[in-house]
């Protein structure tokens, strides 16, 4: 039950901010809080960057090197299915400098981590769920492609392709129907738009002039194959161009690109003008999932990928401006790793959920029948 | 002969059907040059060529809808879903496209296609990728819904279900893909569909299992006393389903316990539980118990081991059964 409070909690903060103070305070957000002269906002923007990108290594590492014990035993903390976001964090970070926890909603993929972390999730919660921890954000039952945080809108990750895009479509429905001022960005993978819930999804929108956001992360390749092997269409801007709502390429490692150009869809859907359809082209540093052996890519381009990585173009724009120094790269960079230690830290120490709970959640009743 | 997999077999079979039925086309995402997300199809692209085994982009209801074309047009299509969960995309196509084709045009087209899908828990995936939906499928007229449990079987099944006019969905069970290696001829052998196998034959209790089950059932018997002398089916096909051998299996033994992974309520076991009673009623000593998974999605990999039914839980029901 405790979700439904928090949704229902979360609907009331909402109700106040349509009213008055918070009008101007949205404003201000749409364009991403306008930078500071001491670039204050733009080192967050960058430190969030860099949790991510440390958040995604470090579970990395913890899912594919054992952890030896002094006894000699060995234990992975994480297993199953994972999708890391490193590469993509700009699209991540530059929706959260837009996004206003008490009213919009984000919905993503299974590669989820990134966006749960950016809407301010803490990594201890979130490793605590990739550790199977009671402690995680879904009680340690679901795992990487579970990360949701219902008190700030986190609707989070969805395992099927393209599952995700009519969902958006009826978070932004409800909050055009509140008149909450809310917008709804929906995330999705090159690939998904292939699905045939892209068009339906799409189109409905644009008829209903709903406040989402489609928000294509085009990191070219949707597990083997790539853009040219899947899209009839190579320039995937265009494939919504029968919609009758704006579709554009964004550079998805651009954070401040990403922030200007969301932030007019943003505009748009806040004034009841209805949605937009973004492509974000980016990159992907690891494989799809981490038993990717990465066939379908060579040296070089991961080369050049690694030229555009969107957390050293942001460095070397802040540098550029005189907005970061030395000093201050190394001391956000260690309180960034300070942070994911101490998560993972907490997480290793949590319990992990009891046995009896895996019958919870399935309906909200108690489970029906004493299990043999 | 080859030790083979199901992998193995599953490969073998494809690959010698389409050599000697042109008409066979294989579809799916990533099946081609990456050979699929379990590398069941590994090397068949570059055998057969692109014409012959097409990677799709993610489209499972376009996967299925072009297979269902494809039949009606006189050809063999073989789609591959990856994971059972997928089916959902293509729910629509399958249910009420493929499965009554020949029903709704009263013959005039069928649809002979066979969808592959991995299926089952064991394998450390999560939810969508763990789950046990035979009985949904099973529960559509029209559909054969097909699961062997080991590499040889694996291998006379599709072959049979490559030839069948109608349309057949065949289950993989994922743990079993690497877990069992076993002798697979290489000549050609059909195992028919609709046919279980009695695995090992007993007086006091009847087994009825399929896919990843039988090798737990396998192991429960080894842990039950020798006196206990229990009889093992593999369903190996859901639907249409061999009525007679559990018949006269449990008419023997008066005693039946059915296994599957899938959640309890309405899984498969309650069919052939309702069937058994049935046709039995009078020869039956006990309730049939069912020793399944629960009425929950999958949990996470960390909570696997206490959703499937293992070794432990079987033992469990059978002893009920007897004590009753
Ligand atoms: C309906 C469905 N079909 C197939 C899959 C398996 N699958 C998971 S991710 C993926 C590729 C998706 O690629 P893309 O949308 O580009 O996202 P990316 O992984 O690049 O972030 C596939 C085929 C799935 N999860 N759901
Ligand atoms: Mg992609």
């Amino acid at each position: 039950m405790a979700v439904a409070d928090e949704v229902a909690k979360r609907a009331v903060v909402t109700k106040q901010n349509t009213n008055g103070a918070s009008a101007s305070l949205h404003q201000a957000g749409t364009n991403g809080q306008s930078a500071s002269n001491d670039g204050q906002i733009e080192r967050q923007r960058l430190r969030l960057m860099l949790l991510i990108r440390r958040f995604e290594e470090r579970t990395y590492q913890e899912y594919s090197t054992p952890r030896i014990f002094a006894d000699g035993s060995k234990e992975v903390k994480i297993g199953g299915f994972l999708h890391l976001y490193s590469g993509q964090e700009a699209i991540a970070a530059g929706t959260a400098a837009l996004f206003d926890k008490s009213r919009d909603y984000l919905i993503t993929g299974y590669r989820c981590h990134g966006a749960s972390l950016a809407l301010g999730m803490s990594p201890h919660v979130a490793m605590a769920e990739l550790f199977g921890r009671a402690t995680g954000c879904s009680k340690g039952k679901g795992g990487s492609m579970h990360l949701f945080d219902a008190k700030v809108g986190n609707l989070g990750g969805h395992g099927i392709v393209g599952g995700q895009l009519p969902l958006a479509l009826g978070t932004a429905f409800a909050q055009s129907y509140k008149k909450t001022g809310g917008v709804t960005f929906c995330f999705m993978g090159d690939g998904a738009i292939n699905q045939g819930t892209f068009n339906e999804a799409l189109n409905l929108a644009s008829l209903y002039k709903a406040p989402v956001i489609y928000i294509v992360e085009n990191n070219g390749v949707a597990m083997g194959t790539q853009v040219e092997r899947h899209s009839a269409e190579k320039d995937l801007a265009k494939r919504a161009c029968g919609y009758d709502m704006p579709c554009r390429n964004v550079d998805g490692n651009e954070i401040d690109t990403v922030i200007a150009e969301f932030g007019k869809a943003v505009d748009r859907a806040r004034a009841g003008e209805g949605p937009s359809y973004l492509v974000a082209n980016t990159y992907r540093f690891r494989g799809h999932s981490t038993s990717d052996p990465l066939k379908y890519r060579s040296k070089e381009e991961a080369e050049r990928a690694r030229q555009r990585d969107p957390i050293g173009l942001y460095e070397a724009r802040l540098r550029d401006k005189g907005l970061l120094s030395d000093e201050q790269l190394e001391a956000i960079t260690s309180s960034v790793n300070e942070e994911v230690e101490e998560g993972i830290r907490q997480a290793e120490a949590d319990p992990n959920p009891p046995l009896e709970a895996r019958f919870d959640d399935a309906l909200a009743e108690k489970y029906p029948y004493s299990p043999k | 002969m080859p030790k083979l997999d199901l992998v193995g077999a599953i490969n073998l079979a494809l690959a010698q059907e389409m050599e000697r039925d042109e008409r066979i086309v294989l579809l799916g995402e990533d099946i081609g040059l990456n050979g699929g997300v379990f590398r069941v199809t590994d090397g068949l692209q570059k055998r057969f060529g692109c014409e012959r085994v097409v990677d799709s982009p993610l489209s499972e209801s376009g996967i299925i809808g072009t297979s269902i074309g494809l039949a009606m047009a006189g050809m063999r299509p073989v789609p591959e879903i990856q994971f059972e969960g997928f089916l959902g995309p293509a729910y629509d196509q399958l249910v009420n496209q493929a499965a009554r084709c020949r029903s709704r045009t009263r013959g005039a087209f069928t649809c002979p296609m066979t969808v592959r899908v991995p299926i089952g828990g064991g394998i450390h995936a999560p939810e969508l990728h763990s789950d046990s939906p035979e009985a949904v499928y099973a529960h559509t007229p029209g559909l054969k819904v097909v699961m062997p449990s080991r590499p040889y079987d694996a291998k006379g099944l599709l072959l049979s279900a490559l030839r069948d006019p109608d349309p057949v969905i065949f289950f993989e069970p994922k743990r079993v893909y690497r877990s069992l290696k076993e002798e697979v001829p290489e000549e050609e052998y059909t195992i028919p569909i609709g046919k279980a196998q009695v695995v090992s034959e007993g007086t006091d209790l009847t087994l009825i299992a399929w896919g990843a089950m039988v090798s737990e059932c396998l192991e429960a018997i080894d842990r039950l006393p020798e006196e206990v002398s229990i009889e093992l089916i593999d369903l190996r096909t859901i639907y249409p389903m061999d009525v007679e051998t559990i018949v006269n299996s449990v008419l023997k033994t008066g005693r039946a316990v059915v296994v599957h992974e899938a959640p309890r309520t309405s899984g498969f076991g309650a069919e052939v539980s309702s069937l058994i009673q049935e046709d039995c009623f009078l020869s039956l000593e006990a309730p049939v118990q069912r020793v399944t998974g629960f009425d929950t999605p999958m949990p996470y990999y960390k909570l696997e081991k206490a959703y499937l039914p293992d070794a432990d839980r079987i033992v469990a029901g059978v002893r009920d059964c007897l004590a009753y």
